[in-house]
């Protein structure tokens, strides 16, 4: 089984390789390049072409592609991801100060959606046609269809204009010392986010778990005698649990490019506002950093899928 | 000789209904018969004729919009009798009669077990709720069916996953997991349908010798008259929901006194009788449950019907053992 998982692992590398490729290729198809951002516009019309092109040379913009990508990729293989085009600061020291934010956001929502989407998928097949599993359709309904920056301007208006219970937004002001003095902040956007990622968990959950009750399995579990907990939970739900599972890990991406709007909404400094306003400003190098940073969580996921699907389910093959 | 005839189940009259889209389907319409200690009850009858639903009513299996209406099953545990059909569906006293003294094994083995768990885990859940044995006897006991079951290498076999077995082990391990805790009565709803017919004969045996060994009863499910001749002491035609004939295997096998149960058996090919043998389907098809002819249910299809049929007929016997459910059994009778 380690053998397996450490080739799976391995075999990661090549992907990684071409999807890197690709990013770096679809940013060479955008228009301009490293010279006309970093050159204010009003003087770019008092230099002279001669001078431009001496930059682009000593920048190395002028190599072929493929040695630009291979130079690229080298500087990333050794954790040099370059500079940002705007402010001149290491791109690993602006990803790494707003990576523990937008992982904060996440991993809080993703762990409370799961939970509780899993709770309340199962509740809902088990009470099937009941008032608890129509009001969890219906939460269910409006959670995947409502857009979640509704959510977050409804929640701005109650918890913090009306009630002001909780602050409008931005995560951490002077005056905090301890990490848990920000945790007000935390509680709506993380709230939000797993709002609308329950729904989908849940619905998910109620048909996963409705298909794996109606198997023949669960009669015969019955018709041992064994109590109907154990009937629902051991049997069912264990087997209803390998497609969430799945679900699930689909959404660990997420955790790094999922969050962008709602950072938007309460002014999260996380990689999505980060990333969101680097594109306007064509801040190229940052942007490709950003993308390959999602692409390498998505593979990441898929591997962490396959490992826990095979822990869970052992019709799978490893061989 | 008299213990030979204890009765063990008895079932009187039952009605389970199936309530679908506002609409009762009369699945078992009052159904009686008794269960032998040691004997098996062959119950034949096409799809749907509602043989699977009595099972499902000894079990309290039943679907979530079926009921039993009214009847009486009764089980005697030791001289006590218990009423099954009182006692609540998934109740305490419901669930220490299944999988103890009553057990069930399912027509298709390769559904029937969970996928994620252990064959040898899944048998031992039975003895996990019903005997008060210790993790190692467990084991012990989990290994020694399946060695009784003819499962080769079951040490390591009860490691592994129902889908490292083939369908007529998975058959043996459902049967393991049946037998665990000797049950009074097995249950066994078409055991074989799925399997091949060199399976189905291996199977057939062990069940027999589990007969022979532990006194077990066994009610037999099929729709197939071969397994009845072969495995059954009594067989039991189901028609529409209705028992329409009972009797030792050898009367109704060879004497047929329904029309029915007739048409059933000049419709099987006889093996090595030529290509000139006739074989007789019944003609028309099983009315809708929704709309049941008036009296005999198997009138518009009889051969035998007259103005009579039009009155449901009541059980009449033909000998001490064999009764009919015919106004014209007779004449079925004396027309061999």
């Amino acid at each position: 089984m380690f053998v397996y998982f450490l080739r799976r692992f391995i075999s990661l590398i090549p992907m990684v390789l071409v999807l890197s490729f690709l990013i770096y290729l679809g940013l060479e198809l955008t228009p301009g390049d490293a010279v006309s951002f970093m050159v204010p516009p009003d003087q770019i019309a008092n230099l002279k072409p001669e001078d431009l092109e001496k930059m682009r040379d000593s920048l190395g913009l002028n190599d072929p592609f493929f040695i630009r990508y291979l130079n690229w990729l080298s500087g990333v293989l050794q954790g040099d991801f370059g500079y940002s085009l705007a402010s001149g600061v290491a791109i690993k020291d602006i990803v790494l100060d707003r990576l523990p934010a937008t992982l904060e956001l996440s991993i809080a929502a993703l762990i409370i959606s799961s939970l509780l989407g899993v709770l309340f998928g199962t509740l809902s097949a088990l009470y099937r046609g009941s008032i608890t599993d129509n009001f969890f359709t219906l939460f269910g309904m409006i959670g995947v269809s409502v857009p979640e920056f509704i959510f977050g301007l409804i929640a701005l208006v109650i918890f913090a204009l009306n009630l002001e219970w909780l602050p409008v937004g931005q995560r951490l002001l002077p005056g905090y010392n301890s990490y848990w003095d920000h945790m007000p902040h935390l509680i709506m956007p993380a709230g939000v986010l797993a709002l609308m990622m329950t729904a989908g968990v849940m619905r998910y959950a109620r048909s996963s778990m409705l298909d794996s009750l109606n198997k023949e399995f669960i009669r015969t579990a019955r018709s041992k005698g064994i109590p109907e907990w154990r009937v629902n939970f051991v049997h069912g739900l264990r087997v209803a649990l390998i497609p969430i599972a799945v679900l699930i890990g689909f959404r660990l991406p997420m955790l790094i490019g999922g969050t962008v709007i709602i950072e938007q909404v309460f002014q999260w400094p996380g990689i999505g506002e980060l990333f969101v306003y680097n594109v306007r400003s064509q801040n190229y190098p940052l942007v490709m950093m950003i993308a390959f940073f999602s692409v390498i969580a998505v593979l990441l996921a898929s591997f962490l899928i396959d490992l826990v699907t095979a822990i869970l389910d052992p019709r799978i093959k490893l061989e | 000789m008299k213990n030979n005839n204890e009765i063990i189940l008895s079932v009187k009259d039952l009605k389970t209904y199936i309530y679908v889209n506002n609409r009762c389907n009369r699945a078992v319409d009052g159904v009686s018969f008794d269960v032998h200690k040691g004997k098996t009850l062959g119950i034949v009858g096409e799809s749907g004729c509602g043989k699977s639903i009595t099972a499902s009513s000894i079990m309290q299996l039943l679907p979530k919009l079926s009921r039993i209406e009214s009847g009486e099953i009764i089980y005697y545990k030791e001289n006590k009798a218990i009423r099954i059909d009182k006692l609540e569906r998934n109740g305490k006293s419901m669930r220490d009669l299944r999988g103890a003294d009553i057990s069930m094994i399912f027509q298709d083995p390769m559904t029937a077990l969970n996928p994620v768990y252990s064959i040898g885990s899944q048998i031992k859940e039975n003895l996990i709720y019903h005997t008060s044995m210790d993790k190692i006897s467990m084991n012990e006991k989990t290994i020694e069916m399946l060695k009784i079951m003819g499962i080769p290498l079951p040490h390591q076999r009860a490691e592994e996953y129902p889908h490292q077995f083939s369908g007529g082990m998975r058959q043996r391990a459902m049967i393991a997991m049946a037998m665990a805790c000797n049950p009074k009565i097995l249950i066994a709803d078409e055991p074989t349908t799925a399997l091949d017919v060199t399976i189905q004969a291996q199977i057939f045996e062990l069940m027999l010798n589990l007969k022979k060994e532990h006194q077990t009863a066994i009610i037999l499910i099929t729709h197939d008259m071969g397994v009845i001749a072969e495995l059954a002491d009594e067989v039991a035609v189901m028609y529409m929901g209705n028992i329409v004939e009972k009797g030792s295997v050898s009367e109704v096998l060879r004497k047929p006194a329904h029309p029915y149960t007739k048409a059933l058996l000049e419709s099987i090919p006889i093996l090595g009788k030529g290509k000139k043998q006739k074989i007789e389907p019944i003609r028309g098809s099983t009315p809708d449950p929704y709309q049941r002819p008036e009296g005999c249910q198997f009138l518009p299809r009889c051969n035998y019907s007259s103005e009579k049929c039009v009155e449901n007929p009541s059980y009449h016997h033909i000998t001490k053992t064999q009764f009919v459910r015919c106004w014209k059994s007779e004449e079925v009778l004396s027309y061999v």
